[in-house]
């Protein structure tokens, strides 16, 4: 959501402000927060404990790309997976082939560039929340296991992958990171409109493994520790 | 919960991430000398083949695809493409 306003500037002048609001909210208090392209993000919260962290990224850069040839782009650099359900995986960008037609691009590094101008990019951030659940692999599987009836251990593709399919009933794109010893986490996108029950109700599954709100730092240091780790994820040739 | 689909896309899954698009009539019939009795036939007339028919499911939970399968009427099973039809 945008409001759009008139303000004064710290030197006087009137500004435009665009202020967004996630459709996710969390009960827990916030420790650490900035401002981020109208977004209020919460780096840190108040006693986030050790994990498993359920974590709101929906403020992070969200694009589809649909066209009948999906071969001729290459978003960021990237080259689109050519089978649906697989992911690419590079330069911080995540890649998720939906269908024949279409693939949707995730900024994982949290930066956000400038939209291309090209009619077969639209972008989708503000229609969807996005989440990621994040802890050990049989923490993160476990908690899956009581929202979802999708195999996300399915060892047909290589993690990461894409699953589309329902979470509480609700259509939505998951993607599975099986990282062993770095860790695991689900990623999720579905429609803005389930924001404001889908935590509560995550939260209130993982209650029993520990599940709590953590801010973007917890992500941001666990999807920079996978980079590091692989060259091709860097995008070293 | 009996019926599972599977998708082209996703595989096979749950019947209940589909939605249910209707019997598999062929073309839609050519509009020249086209009556109103001959195309209210092919939206709404129906055979309710008790036995092996190919149907059109959309995976509205999932990918979002619009396919055709194979479903026995009876058991209310998917099942592989019957002979004849191949």
């Amino acid at each position: 959501m945008i409001l759009k306003g008139i303000g004064y500037g710290c030197e006087g002048k009137i500004v435009e402000t665009n202020q967004r609001h996630s459709p996710v909210s969390f009960l827990s208090t916030p420790d650490q927060t900035e401002m981020r392209n109208g977004w209020k993000v919460v780096l840190k919260y108040k006693d986030e404990g050790t994990g498993p962290f359920l974590i709101d990224l929906s403020h992070r850069k969200r694009l589809d790309v649909q066209d009948s040839n999906l071969s001729k782009f290459q978003p960021g650099g990237v080259t689109i997976p050519e089978v649906p359900g697989q992911c690419a995986f590079q330069n911080g960008l995540l890649i998720n082939r939906m269908n024949r037609t279409q693939a949707a691009v995730w900024h994982l590094l949290g930066d956000s560039p400038d939209m291309t101008q090209e009619t077969a990019y639209t972008e989708v951030t503000e229609g969807s929340i996005f989440l990621a659940l994040l802890g050990s692999e049989s923490e993160v599987f476990s908690i899956m296991e009581k929202v979802t009836s999708q195999d996300l251990r399915q060892t047909a593709n290589e993690p990461p992958f894409l699953i589309q399919g329902p979470i509480f009933h609700v259509p939505c794109q998951i993607v599975v990171f099986d990282e062993k010893e770095k860790g695991s986490a689900i990623l999720f996108t579905c429609s803005r409109g389930y924001g404001i029950s889908m935590a509560p109700e995550l939260l209130e599954a993982g209650a029993e493994y520990g599940l709590r709100p953590a801010g973007e730092k917890a992500f941001s240091a666990w999807i920079k520790s996978l980079i590091d780790y692989s060259p091709q994820r860097r995008g070293d040739r | 919960m009996a019926l599972t689909i599977t998708c082209p896309i996703c595989g096979k899954r749950n019947g209940y991430e589909f939605r249910y698009g209707g019997v598999e009539k062929g073309p839609r019939p050519n509009e020249e000398g086209l009556t109103h009795t001959s195309w209210c036939d092919y939206v709404h007339m129906n055979e309710c083949v008790a036995g092996i028919q190919q149907e059109w499911w959309f995976h509205r939970d999932g990918c979002g695809v619009w396919f055709t399968t194979y479903r026995d009427t009876t058991t209310n099973l998917e099942v592989e493409k019957p002979e004849v039809d191949r």
